[in-house]
Protein backbone atom coordinates (compact mmCIF):
# COMPACT_ATOMS: atom_id res chain seq x y z
CA UNK A 1 0.00 0.00 0.00
CA UNK A 2 1.16 3.30 -0.87
CA UNK A 3 1.36 5.84 1.10
CA UNK A 4 2.23 9.77 0.99
CA UNK A 5 3.85 10.13 4.63
CA UNK A 6 1.65 8.60 7.06
CA UNK A 7 -1.20 8.53 4.18
CA UNK A 8 -2.33 5.48 2.97
CA UNK A 9 -3.25 6.56 0.27
CA UNK A 10 -6.29 4.35 -2.37
CA UNK A 11 -5.70 1.51 -4.67
CA UNK A 12 -7.01 4.48 -7.49
CA UNK A 13 -4.40 6.47 -7.31
CA UNK A 14 -1.94 3.97 -8.22
CA UNK A 15 -4.25 2.72 -11.42
CA UNK A 16 -2.92 5.07 -14.51
CA UNK A 17 -6.26 5.73 -16.51
CA UNK A 18 -7.35 7.60 -13.14
CA UNK A 19 -5.30 10.26 -13.82
CA UNK A 20 -6.84 11.21 -17.46
CA UNK A 21 -10.44 12.49 -16.99
CA UNK A 22 -12.89 9.89 -18.48
CA UNK A 23 -15.08 10.53 -21.42
CA UNK A 24 -17.45 7.91 -20.79
CA UNK A 25 -20.10 10.03 -18.38
CA UNK A 26 -20.49 7.42 -15.29
CA UNK A 27 -17.07 6.46 -15.87
CA UNK A 28 -16.07 10.00 -14.97
CA UNK A 29 -18.51 10.30 -12.41
CA UNK A 30 -17.32 7.42 -10.50
CA UNK A 31 -13.90 8.95 -11.03
CA UNK A 32 -14.71 12.06 -9.84
CA UNK A 33 -16.13 10.76 -6.54
CA UNK A 34 -13.38 9.06 -6.10
CA UNK A 35 -10.89 11.54 -6.29
CA UNK A 36 -13.43 14.17 -4.53
CA UNK A 37 -13.27 11.66 -1.33
CA UNK A 38 -9.16 11.47 -1.62
CA UNK A 39 -8.84 15.09 -2.11
CA UNK A 40 -11.59 15.96 1.04
CA UNK A 41 -9.73 13.05 3.17
CA UNK A 42 -5.93 14.41 2.58
CA UNK A 43 -6.67 17.88 2.79
CA UNK A 44 -8.45 17.08 6.39
CA UNK A 45 -5.50 14.83 7.48
CA UNK A 46 -2.52 17.24 6.89
CA UNK A 47 -5.26 20.67 7.59
CA UNK A 48 -4.59 22.24 4.11
CA UNK A 49 -7.08 24.54 3.88
CA UNK A 50 -6.00 25.83 0.09
CA UNK A 51 -5.22 24.26 -3.01
CA UNK A 52 -3.37 26.15 -6.22
CA UNK A 53 -4.02 24.02 -9.16
CA UNK A 54 -0.48 25.53 -10.40
CA UNK A 55 1.17 24.31 -7.25
CA UNK A 56 3.10 20.66 -6.28
CA UNK A 57 0.02 19.60 -4.63
CA UNK A 58 0.78 16.04 -4.02
CA UNK A 59 -1.60 14.36 -5.06
CA UNK A 60 -2.00 15.94 -7.93
CA UNK A 61 0.62 13.30 -9.60
CA UNK A 62 1.76 10.27 -8.75
CA UNK A 63 5.92 9.62 -9.62
CA UNK A 64 5.94 5.84 -9.11
CA UNK A 65 3.33 5.63 -12.08
CA UNK A 66 4.13 8.48 -14.20
CA UNK A 67 1.37 10.18 -14.05
CA UNK A 68 -0.41 13.76 -13.69
CA UNK A 69 -3.37 15.52 -13.52
CA UNK A 70 -4.14 17.44 -16.42
CA UNK A 71 -5.01 21.21 -15.79
CA UNK A 72 -8.50 20.19 -16.95
CA UNK A 73 -8.82 17.13 -14.83
CA UNK A 74 -7.97 19.16 -11.46
CA UNK A 75 -10.26 21.98 -12.34
CA UNK A 76 -12.71 19.54 -12.71
CA UNK A 77 -12.31 17.63 -9.19
CA UNK A 78 -12.20 20.46 -7.30
CA UNK A 79 -15.29 22.48 -9.28
CA UNK A 80 -17.35 19.08 -8.15
CA UNK A 81 -16.12 19.97 -4.56
CA UNK A 82 -17.11 23.25 -4.80
CA UNK A 83 -21.03 22.08 -6.51
CA UNK A 84 -20.97 20.09 -3.14
CA UNK A 85 -20.23 22.72 -0.96
CA UNK A 86 -17.22 21.47 0.34
CA UNK A 87 -14.83 24.19 -1.59
CA UNK A 88 -14.98 27.55 -2.65
CA UNK A 89 -12.97 29.59 -5.56
CA UNK A 90 -11.35 31.92 -3.95
CA UNK A 91 -10.69 33.89 -7.50
CA UNK A 92 -12.47 34.27 -10.51
CA UNK A 93 -9.54 32.20 -12.90
CA UNK A 94 -10.19 29.18 -10.60
CA UNK A 95 -6.85 28.71 -9.63
CA UNK A 96 -6.78 28.62 -6.26
CA UNK A 97 -9.58 26.49 -4.09
CA UNK A 98 -10.97 26.90 -0.23
CA UNK A 99 -11.15 23.52 0.51
CA UNK A 100 -13.96 23.10 3.74
CA UNK A 101 -12.92 19.68 4.73
CA UNK A 102 -15.50 20.98 7.98
CA UNK A 103 -18.73 22.55 6.46
CA UNK A 104 -18.91 26.68 7.55
CA UNK A 105 -21.55 25.14 10.32
CA UNK A 106 -19.66 22.63 11.35
CA UNK A 107 -16.87 24.72 12.07
CA UNK A 108 -19.26 26.50 14.04
CA UNK A 109 -20.19 24.08 16.22
CA UNK A 110 -16.31 22.91 16.93
CA UNK A 111 -16.29 26.50 17.99
CA UNK A 112 -19.05 26.30 20.28
CA UNK A 113 -17.89 22.97 22.08
CA UNK A 114 -14.89 25.04 22.45
CA UNK A 115 -16.00 27.70 24.14
CA UNK A 116 -17.93 25.92 26.27
CA UNK A 117 -14.89 23.20 27.05
CA UNK A 118 -13.04 26.14 28.16
CA UNK A 119 -15.47 27.99 30.27
CA UNK A 120 -15.39 30.90 27.98
CA UNK A 121 -19.04 31.80 27.84
CA UNK A 122 -19.05 35.39 28.61
CA UNK A 123 -15.99 36.06 27.87
CA UNK A 124 -13.81 38.36 24.81
CA UNK A 125 -10.84 36.52 22.82
CA UNK A 126 -9.25 38.28 19.68
CA UNK A 127 -9.83 36.20 16.78
CA UNK A 128 -5.47 35.74 16.48
CA UNK A 129 -6.07 34.08 20.11
CA UNK A 130 -8.65 31.90 19.00
CA UNK A 131 -6.63 30.54 15.71
CA UNK A 132 -3.26 30.47 17.95
CA UNK A 133 -3.46 30.91 21.45
CA UNK A 134 -2.67 28.07 24.28
CA UNK A 135 -6.77 27.37 24.61
CA UNK A 136 -7.25 25.99 21.47
CA UNK A 137 -3.86 23.73 20.89
CA UNK A 138 -4.61 20.30 20.48
CA UNK A 139 -8.58 21.11 18.71
CA UNK A 140 -9.02 21.97 15.32
CA UNK A 141 -9.07 25.34 15.67
CA UNK A 142 -5.47 25.71 16.19
CA UNK A 143 -4.36 26.40 12.84
CA UNK A 144 -7.39 27.52 11.01
CA UNK A 145 -7.44 29.14 8.14
CA UNK A 146 -8.38 32.48 8.87
CA UNK A 147 -11.13 33.12 6.06
CA UNK A 148 -12.89 29.93 7.57
CA UNK A 149 -12.53 31.12 11.00
CA UNK A 150 -13.97 34.89 9.83
CA UNK A 151 -17.34 32.86 8.02
CA UNK A 152 -17.68 30.69 11.17
CA UNK A 153 -17.64 33.48 13.38
CA UNK A 154 -19.88 35.22 11.18
CA UNK A 155 -22.58 32.80 10.86
CA UNK A 156 -22.69 32.58 15.03
CA UNK A 157 -23.17 35.97 14.86
CA UNK A 158 -26.02 35.60 12.70
CA UNK A 159 -26.81 33.07 15.37
CA UNK A 160 -26.80 35.94 18.14
CA UNK A 161 -24.12 33.49 19.59
CA UNK A 162 -21.34 36.20 19.84
CA UNK A 163 -20.89 39.89 18.46
CA UNK A 164 -17.57 40.90 16.54
CA UNK A 165 -16.43 43.88 17.04
CA UNK A 166 -12.66 45.73 15.99
CA UNK A 167 -10.30 45.60 18.53
CA UNK A 168 -7.11 47.33 19.87
CA UNK A 169 -4.89 46.68 16.89
CA UNK A 170 -5.58 47.69 13.74
CA UNK A 171 -6.22 44.40 12.16
CA UNK A 172 -7.34 41.58 14.42
CA UNK A 173 -10.68 41.65 15.63
CA UNK A 174 -12.44 41.13 18.74
CA UNK A 175 -14.91 38.57 19.78
CA UNK A 176 -17.39 38.43 22.66
CA UNK A 177 -19.36 35.59 23.33
CA UNK A 178 -22.75 35.13 24.52
CA UNK A 179 -23.53 31.03 24.26
CA UNK B 1 -40.48 -77.51 -26.55
CA UNK B 2 -41.81 -79.10 -29.35
CA UNK B 3 -43.31 -77.61 -32.22
CA UNK B 4 -46.75 -78.96 -33.18
CA UNK B 5 -48.38 -77.62 -36.31
CA UNK B 6 -51.59 -75.94 -36.62
CA UNK B 7 -53.56 -73.51 -34.25
CA UNK B 8 -52.69 -75.54 -31.31
CA UNK B 9 -48.74 -75.09 -32.06
CA UNK B 10 -49.87 -71.24 -32.79
CA UNK B 11 -51.01 -70.73 -29.20
CA UNK B 12 -48.03 -72.65 -27.95
CA UNK B 13 -45.99 -70.63 -29.81
CA UNK B 14 -47.99 -67.84 -28.08
CA UNK B 15 -47.92 -68.68 -24.66
CA UNK B 16 -44.29 -69.60 -25.18
CA UNK B 17 -43.35 -66.03 -26.38
CA UNK B 18 -45.68 -64.71 -23.62
CA UNK B 19 -44.01 -66.71 -20.81
CA UNK B 20 -40.15 -65.30 -21.90
CA UNK B 21 -41.29 -62.04 -22.09
CA UNK B 22 -42.94 -62.04 -18.67
CA UNK B 23 -39.57 -63.91 -17.18
CA UNK B 24 -37.43 -61.17 -19.39
CA UNK B 25 -39.28 -58.74 -17.27
CA UNK B 26 -38.45 -60.68 -14.03
CA UNK B 27 -34.83 -60.51 -14.70
CA UNK B 28 -34.97 -56.78 -15.21
CA UNK B 29 -37.06 -55.87 -11.92
CA UNK B 30 -34.68 -57.73 -10.41
CA UNK B 31 -31.79 -55.92 -11.75
CA UNK B 32 -33.39 -52.71 -11.26
CA UNK B 33 -34.05 -53.83 -7.98
CA UNK B 34 -30.51 -54.74 -7.37
CA UNK B 35 -29.06 -51.47 -8.54
CA UNK B 36 -31.40 -49.35 -6.54
CA UNK B 37 -30.75 -51.84 -3.44
CA UNK B 38 -27.37 -51.14 -4.36
CA UNK B 39 -27.48 -47.07 -5.04
CA UNK B 40 -29.59 -47.14 -1.77
CA UNK B 41 -26.74 -48.98 0.06
CA UNK B 42 -24.31 -46.47 -1.42
CA UNK B 43 -26.16 -43.37 -0.38
CA UNK B 44 -25.93 -44.35 2.74
CA UNK B 45 -22.60 -45.12 3.28
CA UNK B 46 -22.28 -41.87 1.76
CA UNK B 47 -24.52 -39.87 4.14
CA UNK B 48 -22.23 -41.55 6.61
CA UNK B 49 -18.95 -40.59 5.45
CA UNK B 50 -20.61 -37.38 5.26
CA UNK B 51 -21.69 -36.76 8.66
CA UNK B 52 -17.78 -38.45 9.61
CA UNK B 53 -16.07 -35.78 7.83
CA UNK B 54 -18.43 -32.56 7.77
CA UNK B 55 -15.95 -30.55 9.43
CA UNK B 56 -13.04 -31.33 6.54
CA UNK B 57 -16.04 -30.77 4.14
CA UNK B 58 -16.49 -27.31 5.36
CA UNK B 59 -13.76 -26.05 5.92
CA UNK B 60 -11.04 -27.46 3.49
CA UNK B 61 -12.04 -26.37 -0.49
CA UNK B 62 -10.10 -29.27 -2.32
CA UNK B 63 -11.87 -32.20 0.09
CA UNK B 64 -14.53 -30.51 -0.63
CA UNK B 65 -14.58 -30.55 -4.24
CA UNK B 66 -14.03 -34.58 -4.49
CA UNK B 67 -16.83 -34.41 -2.48
CA UNK B 68 -18.86 -33.13 -4.70
CA UNK B 69 -17.85 -34.81 -7.43
CA UNK B 70 -18.32 -38.07 -6.00
CA UNK B 71 -22.00 -37.01 -5.02
CA UNK B 72 -22.14 -36.20 -8.65
CA UNK B 73 -21.47 -40.03 -9.69
CA UNK B 74 -23.96 -41.71 -7.37
CA UNK B 75 -26.84 -38.39 -9.27
CA UNK B 76 -26.98 -36.73 -5.74
CA UNK B 77 -26.90 -33.08 -5.46
CA UNK B 78 -26.19 -31.96 -2.27
CA UNK B 79 -27.41 -28.39 -3.12
CA UNK B 80 -30.73 -28.99 -4.88
CA UNK B 81 -32.65 -27.99 -2.27
CA UNK B 82 -32.29 -26.10 1.33
CA UNK B 83 -34.44 -28.85 2.85
CA UNK B 84 -33.70 -33.04 3.80
CA UNK B 85 -30.90 -34.53 4.60
CA UNK B 86 -28.07 -32.81 3.18
CA UNK B 87 -28.79 -29.25 4.18
CA UNK B 88 -29.92 -30.24 7.70
CA UNK B 89 -26.53 -32.30 8.29
CA UNK B 90 -23.90 -30.40 6.16
CA UNK B 91 -25.62 -27.30 6.02
CA UNK B 92 -23.99 -26.98 2.70
CA UNK B 93 -27.06 -25.48 1.06
CA UNK B 94 -26.56 -22.75 3.30
CA UNK B 95 -22.84 -22.53 2.75
CA UNK B 96 -23.34 -21.83 -1.16
CA UNK B 97 -26.23 -19.41 -0.49
CA UNK B 98 -24.38 -17.40 1.60
CA UNK B 99 -21.33 -17.16 -0.83
CA UNK B 100 -23.91 -16.94 -3.73
CA UNK B 101 -25.07 -13.54 -1.32
CA UNK B 102 -21.74 -12.14 -1.22
CA UNK B 103 -20.85 -12.93 -5.01
CA UNK B 104 -23.91 -10.47 -5.70
CA UNK B 105 -22.56 -7.98 -3.08
CA UNK B 106 -18.44 -8.22 -4.17
CA UNK B 107 -20.03 -7.82 -8.02
CA UNK B 108 -22.12 -4.57 -7.14
CA UNK B 109 -19.79 -3.33 -5.41
CA UNK B 110 -16.96 -3.50 -7.86
CA UNK B 111 -19.37 -2.77 -11.01
CA UNK B 112 -18.67 1.18 -10.98
CA UNK B 113 -14.96 0.24 -11.16
CA UNK B 114 -14.81 -2.78 -13.56
CA UNK B 115 -18.11 -2.44 -15.44
CA UNK B 116 -19.18 -5.25 -14.13
CA UNK B 117 -17.02 -7.75 -15.28
CA UNK B 118 -14.45 -9.07 -12.66
CA UNK B 119 -12.03 -12.11 -12.72
CA UNK B 120 -12.57 -15.44 -10.98
CA UNK B 121 -9.20 -14.72 -9.08
CA UNK B 122 -10.12 -11.59 -7.96
CA UNK B 123 -12.97 -12.63 -6.55
CA UNK B 124 -12.62 -14.77 -4.85
CA UNK B 125 -9.67 -13.41 -3.11
CA UNK B 126 -11.91 -10.39 -2.40
CA UNK B 127 -14.53 -12.77 -0.82
CA UNK B 128 -11.41 -14.64 0.91
CA UNK B 129 -11.23 -11.16 2.55
CA UNK B 130 -14.99 -10.72 3.48
CA UNK B 131 -15.12 -14.62 5.29
CA UNK B 132 -11.72 -13.71 7.41
CA UNK B 133 -13.66 -14.06 10.20
CA UNK B 134 -15.15 -17.01 9.57
CA UNK B 135 -12.25 -19.33 8.78
CA UNK B 136 -13.42 -21.28 6.47
CA UNK B 137 -11.42 -21.12 3.21
CA UNK B 138 -12.73 -20.83 -0.21
CA UNK B 139 -11.73 -22.01 -3.39
CA UNK B 140 -12.73 -21.18 -7.03
CA UNK B 141 -14.19 -24.33 -7.22
CA UNK B 142 -16.95 -23.33 -4.64
CA UNK B 143 -17.53 -19.80 -6.28
CA UNK B 144 -17.86 -21.63 -10.10
CA UNK B 145 -20.50 -23.57 -7.93
CA UNK B 146 -22.45 -20.70 -5.94
CA UNK B 147 -22.25 -18.90 -9.29
CA UNK B 148 -24.06 -21.57 -11.35
CA UNK B 149 -26.57 -21.61 -8.43
CA UNK B 150 -27.03 -17.93 -9.23
CA UNK B 151 -27.61 -18.87 -12.46
CA UNK B 152 -30.59 -20.65 -11.68
CA UNK B 153 -32.22 -17.91 -10.14
CA UNK B 154 -32.05 -16.02 -13.14
CA UNK B 155 -29.38 -13.01 -12.38
CA UNK B 156 -27.64 -12.77 -15.68
CA UNK B 157 -24.07 -14.31 -13.88
CA UNK B 158 -21.98 -15.94 -16.28
CA UNK B 159 -18.81 -17.25 -16.45
CA UNK B 160 -16.39 -16.68 -19.69
CA UNK B 161 -13.53 -17.91 -19.93
CA UNK B 162 -10.28 -16.16 -21.49
CA UNK B 163 -7.34 -17.94 -22.28
CA UNK B 164 -6.39 -19.51 -19.63
CA UNK B 165 -8.48 -17.60 -16.94
CA UNK B 166 -12.25 -16.85 -16.12
CA UNK B 167 -13.85 -13.87 -15.99
CA UNK B 168 -17.50 -13.68 -13.87
CA UNK B 169 -19.74 -11.20 -15.63
CA UNK B 170 -22.71 -9.72 -13.61
CA UNK B 171 -24.47 -7.73 -16.33
CA UNK B 172 -26.57 -8.45 -18.80
CA UNK B 173 -23.53 -6.40 -21.39
CA UNK B 174 -22.69 -8.99 -24.54
CA UNK B 175 -19.26 -9.14 -25.15
CA UNK B 176 -18.76 -10.76 -29.01
CA UNK B 177 -15.59 -12.73 -30.42
CA UNK B 178 -13.79 -9.16 -30.85
CA UNK B 179 -14.32 -7.56 -27.60
CA UNK B 180 -13.23 -11.58 -25.77
CA UNK B 181 -10.10 -11.38 -28.17
CA UNK B 182 -8.96 -7.78 -26.99
CA UNK B 183 -9.79 -9.08 -23.33
CA UNK B 184 -7.44 -11.77 -23.83
CA UNK B 185 -4.80 -9.35 -25.12
CA UNK B 186 -5.06 -7.30 -22.47
CA UNK B 187 -4.22 -10.00 -20.08
CA UNK B 188 -0.52 -9.58 -20.32
CA UNK B 189 -0.02 -5.54 -19.18
CA UNK B 190 -3.64 -4.49 -18.33
CA UNK B 191 -3.84 -2.67 -20.91
CA UNK B 192 -3.64 -2.49 -24.68
CA UNK B 193 -3.04 0.09 -27.32
CA UNK B 194 -4.82 0.93 -30.83
CA UNK B 195 -1.72 -0.38 -32.89
CA UNK B 196 -1.11 -3.58 -30.26
CA UNK B 197 -4.42 -4.71 -30.93
CA UNK B 198 -4.03 -3.93 -34.93
CA UNK B 199 -0.96 -5.80 -34.75
CA UNK B 200 -1.68 -8.96 -32.69
CA UNK B 201 -4.71 -9.57 -34.11
CA UNK B 202 -4.37 -8.57 -37.66
CA UNK B 203 -7.25 -5.98 -38.04
CA UNK B 204 -7.87 -3.38 -39.45
CA UNK B 205 -7.55 0.52 -37.53
CA UNK B 206 -11.50 1.24 -38.00
CA UNK B 207 -11.68 -2.46 -36.31
CA UNK B 208 -9.81 -2.20 -33.24
CA UNK B 209 -11.19 0.86 -32.32
CA UNK B 210 -14.71 0.47 -32.89
CA UNK B 211 -14.49 -2.74 -30.51
CA UNK B 212 -11.81 -0.28 -28.13
CA UNK B 213 -14.75 2.22 -28.13
CA UNK B 214 -17.65 0.16 -27.22
CA UNK B 215 -15.46 -1.22 -24.17
CA UNK B 216 -15.06 2.35 -22.77
CA UNK B 217 -18.95 2.93 -23.85
CA UNK B 218 -19.91 -0.31 -21.94
CA UNK B 219 -17.64 1.22 -18.45
CA UNK B 220 -15.26 -2.50 -19.00
CA UNK B 221 -12.14 -0.28 -20.39
CA UNK B 222 -10.67 3.19 -19.01
CA UNK B 223 -8.70 5.12 -20.97
CA UNK B 224 -5.18 6.88 -19.94
CA UNK B 225 -3.23 9.17 -22.20
CA UNK B 226 -0.79 9.87 -19.89
CA UNK B 227 2.03 8.24 -20.82
CA UNK B 228 4.83 10.27 -22.11
CA UNK B 229 5.12 8.47 -25.66
CA UNK B 230 1.61 9.92 -26.21
CA UNK B 231 -0.20 6.63 -26.89
CA UNK B 232 -3.51 5.85 -25.64
CA UNK B 233 -3.42 3.45 -23.68
CA UNK B 234 -7.03 1.13 -23.21
CA UNK B 235 -6.76 -0.18 -19.31
CA UNK B 236 -9.46 -3.00 -18.03
CA UNK B 237 -10.11 -3.20 -15.18
CA UNK B 238 -11.26 -6.89 -14.92
CA UNK B 239 -8.21 -8.51 -16.05
CA UNK B 240 -6.13 -6.79 -13.03
CA UNK B 241 -6.30 -7.14 -8.87
CA UNK B 242 -7.12 -4.34 -7.61
CA UNK B 243 -4.27 -4.57 -5.11
CA UNK B 244 -1.74 -5.29 -8.00
CA UNK B 245 -2.32 -1.38 -8.72
CA UNK B 246 1.48 -0.55 -7.44
CA UNK B 247 4.65 -0.56 -9.29
CA UNK B 248 6.62 -1.82 -6.22
CA UNK B 249 5.42 -5.19 -4.80
CA UNK B 250 4.33 -4.33 -1.55
CA UNK B 251 0.82 -5.89 -0.57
Amino acid sequence: MQTLGEFKLPHFFNYPPYFTLQPVKDTREKQIQLWKELILEYCRTHKIFVVGLDEDFPLFSNQVIERSLSNEAREAFLSALVSEGRAEWLDKSHRKCLLLWHRIPDWADLMISFVRDNGLEDSVMTVEEIRSGVESRGTELHGMDRTILMRALKHLEHRGKLAIFKGTSADDEGIKFSI
Amino acid sequence: MRRRPGIGGLQNAAAARDQYRLLGENVAKLRTDLMKEQLATFRSQLEDFARKHKNDIRKNPAFRSQFHEMCAKVGVDPLASNKGFWAELLGIGDFYYELGVQIVDICLATRPHNGGLISLEELCKLLGQRRKGTREAISQDDCLRAISKLKVLGNGFEVISLGKKKLVRSVPTELNKDHNEILELAQGQGFVTVDEVQRRLSWSSGRATDALETLLEEGLAMIDNGHKDGRSRYWFPCVSSVSSYSASDAI
